[in-house]
């Protein structure tokens, strides 16, 4: 058929359901990478893992090609360690990128769906709520993993590469898991808070400001509530709090400030992960199924 | 079995019934689903596309019940909205590529797909544009756009020339109309237009307060009218009246001159003239008169029967056609 020829063609190609969701993962991801504040923030958080990568290589580099007298010294400044601690820092640093970057890239995913009569087109084809749902949160967890997770068991790779043997190994077998499991807890509230927010305004700037807004109000309750009721373990109030006294339990490089079991922490913090998607659900679903 | 099986369907939201008991079954061709706002109709549409449940009654669609076969269905079938889509930051190519994609194209197949359809419809360059860029022109036909990315067997078009200019208007019925008549695609077309259902299909179903209350092809609704004809003589214009009158005919002036005359069986054409020539004058213009649509949506709608409080449509403004 010419190229010129613009006359209706019945189409011949394959068609393969059923991957709706990856399809709007794919997409998003598409879009994101055009933000240029997207961009911005993604380079600043390049630039930690950047300086996390040249501590880990200086440090074994020095381990096994300095002089002895150079070790005695390095050691003395126990923050240039490769260790646990390193892991837990580098990724409580990664956390208000990740939740900037969250607001920035899921502030608008769904109200701007909603805003534009998109969720009727999406599901006129072959996708349901939970596929569309589904396909919202990986690309915003993905986004997440990829600043914490992924840098972090690279780094932990690098350093048993630079200093190979059976002690790094033995010494390091757990961190990677500890490493995907802190990057989830920091990753999964700011995916689900940001976009139940999303789920819930009519704008991204009003969803924005509502997620400042109770993150605030979360912290002012947990600097508060403990002080008003004598019980310094209601500090776990605070949902950044909760999160670290996690990390704390994933990478135990000291004392922890809170002495409550870290199920409570686990267990708040999985409530407001899914209170959050259970808001998503509920407006997501009302979209297909009107009535 | 039919394309589209409706059967004793019944939809209310909360207090109000929209749809009531409508039955009615597609096949091919272009359909026109009419009656005034508030009727039923984009309530239908969305029944049959999954998004509201029946809570009586049954619709299945190419061989499968609804909504169990959603997916399936939607698979096969295009809906373009009603209301104005936009694509934040995104160019109708690139909505259109990830509509493709969620049928299940390959991103390839989606893009080549997408500018087809989107040259098809007419956007030529505008289609590298971003959308919210795009007029309510562009929007319509991005949204139809949309609905023909996956070659779909069957179209379920809401209002489609909304906001549209007359040159557009016209464009995108000839569209719908080469879908329907050269390429096969079974068309459902919902519209309070009388011109563009009388253009495009060759079946109306009229819908009413939730109810079926006509369904008819088109040829069977614009039929000549029994009796009925629409004449012009050139002069003796009262003398022709008398005598037409005292052969049992009515007559009834029209604006540009022409007069209807309704005839009773008896008197024939032949007889008009015999009449015309005994009066001294002629018939220079005869022509049996059709029934117009609006016509017969007017009576459609006006046997309809009245309903009570809390009947079909009842609480959702007036029952006004836009004719």
């Amino acid at each position: 058929m010419p190229i010129y020829d613009q006359s209706y063609r019945t189409y011949e190609g394959a068609v393969h359901p059923g991957r709706g969701w990856w399809s709007m993962v794919r997409q998003e991801l598409r879009a994101l990478t055009s933000n240029r504040t997207f961009v911005v923030l993604a380079i600043g958080a390049g630039l930690h893992i950047a300086f996390r990568f040249l501590q880990v290589v200086v440090f074994d580099i020095a381990a096994t090609k300095a002089s002895l007298a150079f070790i005695m010294v390095l050691r003395e400044f126990t923050a240039f360690h490769v260790g646990p601690r390193l892991f837990m820092d580098f990724l409580r640093g990664q956390g208000p990128i990740v939740f900037l970057m969250s607001i920035i890239a899921g502030a608008g995913m769904i109200c701007d769906d909603f805003r534009n009569n998109l969720m009727e087109v999406y599901f006129s084809k072959p996708l349901t709520w939970r596929g569309y749902v589904l396909g919202r949160v990986t690309a915003l967890v993905l986004v997440g993993l990829a600043l914490t997770a992924a840098p972090g068991v690279l780094l932990v790779v690098v350093h048993n590469l630079l200093a190979p043997g059976w002690e790094t190994l033995s010494s390091t077998y757990w961190w990677p898991l500890s490493i995907v499991l802190f990057s989830c807890v920091i990753v999964l509230p700011c995916v689900f808070g940001v976009l139940a927010s999303s789920a819930l305004f009519s704008s991204r700037r009003y969803a924005s400001i509502a997620v400042f807004m109770v993150l605030f109000a979360n912290l002012m309750c947990g600097s508060i509530l403990p002080e008003l009721l004598r019980r310094p373990n209601l500090h776990i109030v605070a949902l950044p709090l909760a999160i670290n006294c996690l990390g704390e339990q994933l990478f135990p490089t000291r004392a922890a400030a809170i002495t409550l079991p870290w199920g409570w922490s686990a267990l708040y913090v999985g409530m407001v992960c899914a209170g959050a998607l259970a808001i998503i659900c509920w407006r997501v679903r009302r979209a297909e199924v009107a009535a | 079995m039919a394309l589209v099986e409706i059967e004793d369907v019944a939809v209310s939201y909360g207090r109000i019934t929209a749809l009531n008991g409508v039955s009615c079954s597609i096949d091919s061709g272009a359909v026109g689903l009419l009656g005034p706002n508030g009727a039923g109709k984009s309530t239908l549409l969305k029944t049959l596309l999954g998004f509201v449940r029946a809570e009586r009654g049954v619709v299945s669609m190419f061989g499968a019940q609804m909504p169990k076969a959603a997916l399936q269905v939607r698979a096969r079938l295009g809906y373009m909205p009603e209301r104005e889509i936009v694509a934040p930051r995104l160019s109708a190519v690139s909505f259109l590529a990830l509509c493709g994609c969620l049928h299940g194209m390959t991103r390839a197949d989606a893009m080549e797909r997408a500018h087809e359809v989107l040259n098809y419809v007419g956007m030529g360059e505008n289609r590298y544009r971003k959308t919210e860029t795009y007029s309510t022109g562009m929007c319509q036909r991005m949204k139809f756009a949309q609905a023909l990315i996956h070659d779909p067997k069957l179209l379920l078009l809401d209002e489609p020339t909304n906001g549209l200019d007359p040159e557009g208007r016209v464009e995108m019925l000839d569209l719908i109309k080469e879908l329907a008549v050269k390429r096969q695609v079974t068309t459902i077309l919902s519209s309070h237009l009388l011109n563009d259902i009388e253009y495009v299909c060759d079946r109306v179903v009229v819908l009413n307060q939730g109810s079926v209350v006509r369904d008819s092809t088109m040829a069977d609704l614009t039929r000549l009218r029994d009796g009925v004809v629409e004449l012009r003589v050139r002069d003796h214009k009262e003398d022709f009246r008398a005598a037409v009158e005292a052969a049992g005919c009515a007559w009834h002036d029209q604006y540009d001159g022409n007069v209807l005359v309704v005839k009773p069986e008896r008197v024939t054409i032949r007889s008009l003239f015999e009449i015309a020539h005994a009066q001294g004058t002629q018939i220079r213009y005869l022509q049996p008169v059709r029934q117009r649509l609006e016509e017969a949506f007017m009576e459609a709608i006006r046997c309809a029967p009245v309903a009570g409080e809390g009947a079909p449509g009842s609480e959702k403004g007036d029952s006004r056609a836009d004719l």
